[in-house]
């Protein structure tokens, strides 16, 4: 009789869980990743904006706005930029944070260091002013000096594919330029390491020469020779 | 025998005038639907034209041809939101005042705002 008694309650407690987690399942939406419905708002951790808002009088709108939280690597540090973040993420390979954020390390440790090199080189004080020693301005010129002003699409018109000549969104201009320096990086010989032919690259690049910057070039060479494509386009 | 079968089984030819018969209400009705509604605006083509010209002649370099590269820029996102708006409106139903081209919608609107009276 007890044993019976304890399997019913097995039972009854295993139907129990298994409600539970159909009501977890109901709440959670299961086509998308995130657990936030999506009226939730992105935080804002920078403290300059925070500032800038307090200013404006614009926090006391998100006061009541349900907001996100941070990211794990959203702070409000000064050595934090979200720009080399996103790099650190498009170098990562299965998810190795790690070797990615300290690659990016390196790449920055040599640029200072083949600049610094390049200013004690230098005989004269206009050519050491003009040359810049913060590796982080020089990763924000790189990246914004490789950004394609337009693209080439297929599109199929009477059974022949064009290819068209379109506007480019601020956000995929700038994966396609860290995408093509990630790239260019990793075209060396076996003997130099990523992290140094990177730093090479993103000089070049700032310099607005360089491998990136030709293939920038390239790209558009190309839509400009399809330019009489540009109205097949549908948007 | 079997003549005047063919006979009666034949149809006479058509007299003039033919007799009209009204199958369906000879009238619009006043709705229409949304079938075939194909938008295809091309924005910037100008712009973009522009900036072809001012890159060729400088050998695509960015810095000499500053300023037609943000006329583009400011164009594409200009009509990214006016394009997005205008959606909203249209999905909605919306009427736009000066808008010369409608959406099903839109038309319906307007059709219910001024319905045909026979």
């Amino acid at each position: 009789m007890a044993s019976l008694k304890c399997i019913r309650n097995k039972i009854q407690s295993a139907f129990i869980l298994y409600s539970n987690a159909n009501a977890c399942k109901l709440t959670v939406p299961h086509k998308m990743m995130s657990q936030y419905p999506s009226y939730y708002i992105s935080p804002i951790y920078n403290k300059d904006i925070q500032s800038a808002m307090t200013k404006a009088g614009e926090t006391q709108k998100l006061a009541h706005i349900p907001t996100r939280a941070a990211l794990i690597d959203q702070t409000c540090s000064l050595t934090h930029d979200p720009e080399v973040s996103l790099m650190i993420n498009y170098i990562m390979k299965d998810g190795n944070k790690i070797l990615a954020r300290s690659l990016m390390e390196k790449t920055f440790e040599n640029i200072k260091r083949i600049q610094i090199q390049k200013y004690h080189k230098c005989e004269t004080e206009e050519d050491r002013a003009a040359i810049i020693l913060n590796p982080r301005i020089i990763f924000h010129e790189a990246v914004d000096n490789c950004k394609p002003l337009m693209y080439l699409t297929p599109i199929k018109r009477g059974g022949v594919k064009y290819q068209v000549p379109v506007p480019i969104s601020d956000k995929r201009a700038q994966f396609l330029s860290m995408k093509w320096l990630i790239t260019a990086a990793k075209e060396k010989d076996s003997t130099v390491r990523f992290a140094y032919q990177l730093a090479l690259e993103l000089i070049d690049a700032a310099n607005n020469t360089g491998r990136v910057v030709k293939k920038k070039q390239d790209l558009h060479k190309q839509c400009e020779a399809n330019r009489a494509y540009a109205h097949y386009r549908w948007s | 025998m079997r003549l005047a079968t063919l006979l009666l089984a034949a149809r006479s030819p058509q007299k003039e005038p033919v007799p009209f018969k009204e199958r369906l209400p000879l009238k619009l009705k006043s709705r229409v639907s949304g079938r075939g509604m194909n938008t295809t605006e091309v924005f910037c083509i100008h712009e973009m034209s522009v900036l072809f010209a001012c890159l060729k002649t400088n050998e695509f370099s960015q810095k000499l041809c500053s300023n037609e590269i943000e006329n583009f820029q400011k164009c594409y996102s200009s009509s990214l939101t006016m394009r997005e708006g205008r959606k909203e409106k249209e999905a909605k139903g919306i009427l736009i005042p000066g808008e010369k081209k409608l959406s099903h919608k839109q038309v319906n609107t307007l059709l219910r705002q001024f319905p045909q009276f026979v």
